[in-house]
Formats: C-alpha cells, sequence, structure tokens
C-alpha cells in the first residue's frame, strides 16, 4: 500500500508536470487549431532562458521563470507572424514548416550553447514527510504552479475581454471580423500565450530534469496525448487529461517497468479515440 | 509518336533515374554503391509512405516503425544463426526462446517481416480510422507510436540489443556465403522496379483513384456509397507491407539495424524526402529521397554541425514556396507548358479559318 501511495503521489507531479505542458498546446492547438509541432522546442527555449537567466547570470528562480516565459512567447510571435499566419486552413503545411522550425531550433540551440547538457539548481530544496510517502518540496511547487496557471488561463478566457475574443474568434472567425475586431492580432497573441506556457514548462522542467537540445521532443507527444485523452477544445479536461495519464503511468511504472506503462497508457489513449474521439471530458459543442 | 508525347514528364525521369542507377555501380568504388543499396531502400521506404500520404493524404509520423518491423525480424534471423547470441547470454538467457525458433529460417523472417508491419497495420488502421476523428489525430497517434516504439526497442535489450542495435548482419548468405555487394545492390534496384511498377499500377487502378478521394473530398466519397475507413486501412496495410519490405532490404546492406533507424527521427527524415521530392505522383519519393541523402552524405562530411539546421531552412523554403515539391513543379510547368501550346495552335487555326473565309 505505501508503494502505491508513494506512486500516486509522483502520479500527481508527473500530472503537473503534464498539465503544465500541454495546457500551451491545448491553447494553440485546442482553440486555434494549429498543429505547432515546435512546441516541444519552445518548452526546451524555455529551459534554456530559465538556464541562462538562474545559472549563468545568477538571477533568482521566480525571475527565471518569468523571462523564460516571456523569451518563448517572443519566439512564439515571430513564428505565428513569420510562418502560420500564411499557412492558416492548411494543416499540413503548418506541420511542415513547424516541424522545420522544430529542426532548426534543435539545431541553433545546440550551436549556441553546446549538445552538452546543462543543470539548473534545485529553488526549493527539502522533503515533506506524510507518513511513509516522502514528497520533495519542488512537487509541491509543481503542482502549485500548476493549478495557478490553471486558474490563470481560465481566468483570462472566461473573465477578460481579450478571452472573450479569442473564444469568439475560434467560434466564428467571419462574425468577430465583421464586428470591427482584428482578428488577425487576436491570433498573435493567443499563440503567444500559447508559447509563454510552454516557455513556462521548460522553466518548471529545467531544475528536474536536464536541460538539453532535444529534450523537446518526449514533452510534445505527451502534452498531444493528455490533449486527446482531455479534449481538444476543454481546458479543464486537459486538467483531467493529464491527471490519468499522469497517474496511470506512475502508477503502471510502479507494477511493471516505465516503457510498459507507457505502452498501456498509449493503448488507453488508442482506445479512447475509437470509442470517445471528442476526448473523455469534452462538453457538447453546438 | 503522339502517345509517346503523353506520357507525363516525370515517367521520362523515372525511367532517367533507373539507367543511372543501372549503370552507376560500374563506375565508382564499392562504398559507394553500398551508400547508394541504402538510398535504394529508402526510395522504396518513401514510395510506401508517398501511397499513404501523397495519394490518401494520411501524414503518417511514425512510418519508420513499420520498416523497423522489417529490419529487426532479418536482423534477429541472422543474430541467431550461431546459437544463442552474446547479448541473450548477458541477460542470462541460455536457450533461444521458443517464440523465437521460427525466426532462425531466413525465409520465415522474411515472412515475418513482411506480415507483422501489414497485422499492425490492420490493427491500428482498425482502432484510427474507423473512430470519427480527423487525419491530424493520425499524425499524432503515428508520432507517439515511432517515441514508444524506440523505447520499447531499447528496453527489450535481452531480444534487440538495446541502443546499439543488431549488427552483422550478412547479405542473405546462400551456402554461407554472403552475396557481394553489387549483386544485393542490383537485387535491391530490382525489387525497388517491381515496387514502382505495382504502385504505378495500383494507383492507376480504380482503387487508387478512391485513395486519391479519400485526400481530395472523404465525405462525398462517404456520400457515393464508399467506405472511406476501409480503404484506408487497406492502404495503410500495403504501405505497411512494403515499409517492410524496405526494412528487410534496407538491413543487410548497412549490415545492421539499431533503435535510431526506427525513431520519430527515422520518420519525419522520410517525409522531408517526400517533401522535398513531391507527392503524389511516385517520383517526387524516388528524386527526393535520392537528392536529399546524397545532399546529407555530401554535406555531412563537411558540415556535420549544420546539416539538420541546412535541412531546416530547405524544408520551410519548400513550404513556401514550392509546396508540390521539385517534381511537382516540374509536372506542373508541362502541364501549363502543353496548354499554352495547345492555345497556340487552336488561335493558329483560328485565323487560318478566318483567313480562308476572306
Amino acid at each position: 500500500m505505501s508503494v502505491f501511495m508513494q506512486q500516486f503521489a509522483n502520479g500527481v507531479n508527473l500530472a503537473a508536470l503534464l498539465l503544465i505542458a500541454a495546457l500551451g498546446l491545448v491553447i494553440i492547438f485546442g482553440l486555434m487549431n494549429v498543429i505547432n509541432m515546435a512546441h516541444g522546442e519552445l518548452i526546451m527555449i524555455g529551459a534554456y532562458a530559465t538556464y541562462f537567466a538562474n545559472t549563468v547570470l545568477d538571477l533568482p528562480f521566480w525571475v527565471a521563470m518569468i523571462i523564460a516565459f516571456l523569451v518563448s512567447a517572443a519566439v512564439g510571435i515571430l513564428i505565428e507572424v513569420i510562418i502560420i499566419k500564411r499557412l492558416y486552413s492548411k494543416p499540413t503545411e503548418t506541420l511542415l514548416a513547424t516541424f522545420a522550425l522544430s529542426i532548426i531550433f534543435v539545431q541553433l540551440v545546440q550551436l549556441i550553447f553546446s549538445p552538452e547538457n546543462k543543470y539548473v539548481a534545485m529553488p526549493i530544496k527539502g522533503i515533506l514527510k506524510v507518513g511513509t510517502v516522502s514528497i520533495p518540496n519542488y512537487n509541491l511547487f509543481i503542482i502549485a504552479v500548476a493549478l495557478s496557471i490553471l486558474a490563470m488561463t481560465g481566468v483570462l478566457l472566461l473573465k477578460t475581454k481579450f478571452g472573450k475574443k479569442m473564444r469568439a474568434v475560434t467560434q466564428n472567425r467571419q462574425m468577430v471580423e465583421c464586428l470591427g475586431i482584428a482578428t488577425s492580432k487576436v491570433d498573435t497573441w493567443t499563440f503567444a500565450y500559447g508559447a509563454g506556457l510552454a516557455g513556462l514548462a521548460g522553466a518548471v522542467i529545467a531544475p528536474i530534469n536536464s536541460v538539453s537540445p532535444t529534450m523537446g521532443g518526449a514533452y510534445l507527444t505527451d502534452s498531444f496525448m493528455t490533449v486527446v485523452v482531455g479534449g481538444v477544445q476543454s481546458i479543464i479536461g486537459t486538467a483531467l487529461g493529464s491527471g490519468i495519464v499522469g497517474e496511470s503511468r506512475t502508477i503502471l511504472a510502479g507494477f511493471s517497468n516505465e516503457v510498459f506503462a507507457k505502452i498501456l497508457v498509449f493503448l488507453i489513449i488508442i482506445v479512447i479515440i475509437r470509442f470517445k474521439p471528442e476526448g473523455l471530458f469534452a462538453r457538447e459543442r453546438r | 509518336m503522339t502517345k509517346l508525347k503523353k506520357i507525363p514528364i516525370n515517367r521520362w525521369i523515372d525511367l532517367g533515374v533507373l539507367l543511372f542507377l543501372l549503370v552507376f555501380p560500374l563506375f565508382t568504388q564499392t562504398f559507394r554503391v553500398e551508400m547508394m543499396g541504402r538510398f535504394i531502400a529508402y526510395v522504396i521506404f518513401a514510395i510506401s509512405l508517398d501511397l499513404l500520404w501523397g495519394y490518401t493524404g494520411l501524414m503518417s509520423l511514425g512510418h519508420a516503425v513499420l520498416f523497423g518491423m522489417g529490419g529487426y525480424m532479418i536482423a534477429l534471423c541472422y543474430s541467431m544463426q550461431g546459437g544463442v547470441p552474446a547479448f541473450m547470454t548477458r541477460e542470462g538467457i541460455n536457450a533461444i526462446p521458443s517464440f523465437l525458433v521460427p525466426l532462425q529460417t531466413p525465409a520465415v523472417a522474411v515472412i515475418a517481416g513482411l506480415l507483422l508491419p501489414v497485422v499492425f497495420a490492420f490493427i491500428l488502421g482498425n482502432f484510427l480510422f474507423r473512430s470519427k476523428v480527423s487525419g491530424v489525430f493520425f499524425s499524432i497517434i503515428t508520432l507517439a507510436l515511432a517515441q514508444i516504439f524506440k523505447d520499447f526497442i531499447i528496453n527489450q535489450q535481452k531480444f534487440t540489443n538495446g541502443f546499439n542495435g543488431l549488427q552483422g548482419v550478412p547479405r542473405f548468405p546462400i551456402d554461407g556465403i554472403p552475396l557481394s555487394k553489387i549483386h544485393y545492390y542490383y537485387i535491391i534496384l530490382l525489387v525497388a522496379v517491381l515496387v514502382y511498377l505495382f504502385c504505378l499500377w495500383l494507383t492507376k487502378s480504380r482503387f487508387g483513384k478512391v485513395a486519391v478521394s479519400i485526400r481530395e473530398n472523404e465525405a462525398r466519397l462517404g456520400f457515393l456509397g464508399y467506405k472511406p475507413a476501409n480503404f484506408k486501412i487497406v492502404i495503410y496495410m500495403i504501405s505497411g507491407f512494403i515499409a517492410g519490405l524496405a526494412g528487410i532490404l534496407y538491413t543487410p546492406m548497412t549490415n545492421g539495424i539499431t533503435p535510431e533507424d526506427v525513431s520519430v527521427v527515422a520518420s519525419t527524415a522520410v517525409l522531408v524526402w517526400l517533401a522535398v521530392g513531391g507527392r503524389g505522383n511516385l517520383t517526387g519519393a524516388i528524386v527526393g529521397t535520392l537528392c536529399v541523402n546524397w545532399a546529407q552524405s555530401l554535406l555531412s562530411e563537411s558540415f556535420a554541425d549544420y546539416w539538420q539546421l541546412i535541412l531546416g531552412i530547405i524544408l520551410l523554403a519548400i513550404v513556401f514556396f514550392i509546396p508540390n515539391g521539385l517534381v511537382g513543379k516540374v509536372i506542373e510547368k508541362q502541364h501549363n507548358f502543353r496548354i499554352n501550346r495547345k492555345r497556340v495552335k487552336i488561335t493558329a487555326f483560328n485565323r487560318s479559318m478566318k483567313g480562308a473565309e476572306v
């Protein structure tokens, strides 16, 4: 039982990480319907920004997090304006172009920072013990960050004027244009926000995993899987999806090994796609 | 003569490439022959993806998995020829496990390498294509598949030698003597030609036309009473068969197979070849594969650090400036040229008619 509880605690941690990584994707993929293959690289860029700010410039970790958000958001704006804007409603071309970008980013970062792994010092040390279960304090921090990003995104989408515009554009672009709103600008800022969230994910991941140019690939598929489970257009769905993927993966890994857990979760996702293609928690949409 | 003129220009390109590949070994060193043999195996692989992506519009981001299934079957077969291989004994396996015993016969391994991708494509296709999700999900799932398959191969160290892959695969020895590189090169080329002819026939057939209609307008095809899902599954299976075949041919030429050959990187590489060459006309698969790989082997010798960067920029440029790929552009040019020539003829004819009236 104690093993199970420990795995459960680890699962919450993985779920929080997946949620942070996937939230940016659900904005870009779910709301804007853009398949961004460079999402993992935006996470990677955020991680490098954190490394540069925290380890090289010796700034405090929370400043590094903000910098990571801003850097990735800036890169996101560039990607949107230069590339994606020209390819809307061409999914294959978008996929290829963003894939090309991901190759370019990996190589550029490798040239700038060398291919060796970089490390970011753990900003919060110590372990919390609850009975037999031990949880590093940093994991609690990750969970807190995940929940606050979730809340922040929810407030942004539901309570602000910009969020209203964002949702309106996804529902009926032409109508919104008729009302005199520059949809093109809304697209750019939506993409920038999604990219910024990816950067934030990179910042949070940096202290627990080593920072390397190729770290993005794994997060790309994991976030896509999470989004698919939860329902492409639902933020809450993504939160629950990350819970399911994170928990089932760590709990299964506790009983067999990590790769088999991944395979099992993959199979579960395929079954979900077959029988519940809109995701487990998608609301009925008109 | 008039019939000859109607042949699209890309078929002449195909013929030219074939002639070049036929005489290529006569004028070059053996290691170049080996390299080109590898590229031809890649061409077969690219053709298999062209059927799926170029003709049917299903973009697989994990096609190397099917390629790798073929490759790993044949590699496992030959690594077990001399009794229990070292990587198994290291893990404490002292007899070949019963489920691997049949694989010791090369013929069985070849059949397994061809059937495994087909069965796999059938199962995965049944789940993905019968669902009401858009094509993007197919891409995402196959991407995840490629990642997981590589992890799986590395994890199953006792059967696959993990990270190092299976090395020392001979070129289909007959009585213990492997085929020479030149002979094996021509065998790969022959198979490639057969695959090409089969795909040409398939895409010209009614079946192929339905496949293209899936790409163009799936909903309308449904209204006409076809079941697009069935066609997609069958195309995926055929594509898997050819990809497995490519893997079987590739592995002995390069002497072995590693998890890198089945990874996301390998899967996306073939996508790049197709994007550069052009999709949906078979020639693009051939030209794109040969050009990109040739450039890669030339450039990565001198600019190893920059190759990926160059590749990314090329891909970006292709997407923006020639979205139909190099061969697509040539076909388009020829089409426009023919239309123009016809227009000139018609205007000349009209003018002469007017002259006659006066």
